[in-house]
């Protein structure tokens, strides 16, 4: 049988990339803040942001979940990302849908509801074609 | 899908982060495989089978 490898598998670079994400965010709220006349809002949004990088890289050194997360090696915490972010867009499309039925049943054209539906009526399509063209 | 993932590691004196280590996983995903909770994707299943120098057929019993 093949010796057991005991090495803890060099963790690539792309753990920083959620991280950097959440900082470049940081920046884009500070910009908008900015832009919008709103400075507080920008330097708040860069805060929370700028935290919520550091909870990813600190839990990623204890937490095996978040380092997976990060790491985007792990099969099955892919997997489980997959369908929890699933889960999460059905979450947003329900509360899109009946954002929309109360707009209308108030009288009003359902906006911006029905254009967040049509932007994810037409993202799943796109996706449903393209996934099946490669698959 | 029962499975001797547990038995051929314990065989081996490794730990579940031992094998996780050694198939690019956590320890949590071996734990998965073992207690039959998780599903390894084909490419993992096979590794393991080359791991333990096993057929995939050996290893994981569909009919379990």
């Amino acid at each position: 049988m093949s010796m057991p490898s005991t090495a803890t598998p060099k963790r690539s670079k792309q753990r920083w990339l959620t991280p950097a994400l959440a900082l470049l965010m940081g920046l884009v709220y500070l910009v908008a803040g900015w832009v919008g006349g709103d400075l507080s809002f920008g330097v708040i949004g860069l805060l929370i942001m700028s935290l919520t990088a550091i909870v990813f890289v600190v839990l990623g050194r204890y937490s095996e979940t978040v380092a997976g997360l990060l790491d985007r090696r792990d099969e099955r915490i892919n997997s489980i990302d997959m369908e929890a972010t699933m889960i999460a867009g059905m979450t947003v499309l329900v509360a899109v849908l009946a954002g929309f039925v109360a707009e209308i049943a108030r009288g009003q054209d359902g906006s911006p509801y029905s254009m967040l539906g049509a932007i994810g009526g037409v993202a799943y399509v796109v996706a449903l074609v393209v996934l099946r063209l490669r698959k | 899908m029962k499975n001797t993932v547990r038995e051929l590691r314990a065989h081996l004196g490794l730990s579940q982060g031992d094998l996780g280590s050694a198939m690019g996983v956590s320890r949590q995903t071996i734990n998965s495989i073992e207690t039959g909770k998780y599903l390894p994707s084909l490419p993992l299943a096979i590794s393991l089978s080359r791991y333990f120098q096993s057929s995939v057929e050996e290893i994981f019993d569909v009919d379990a």
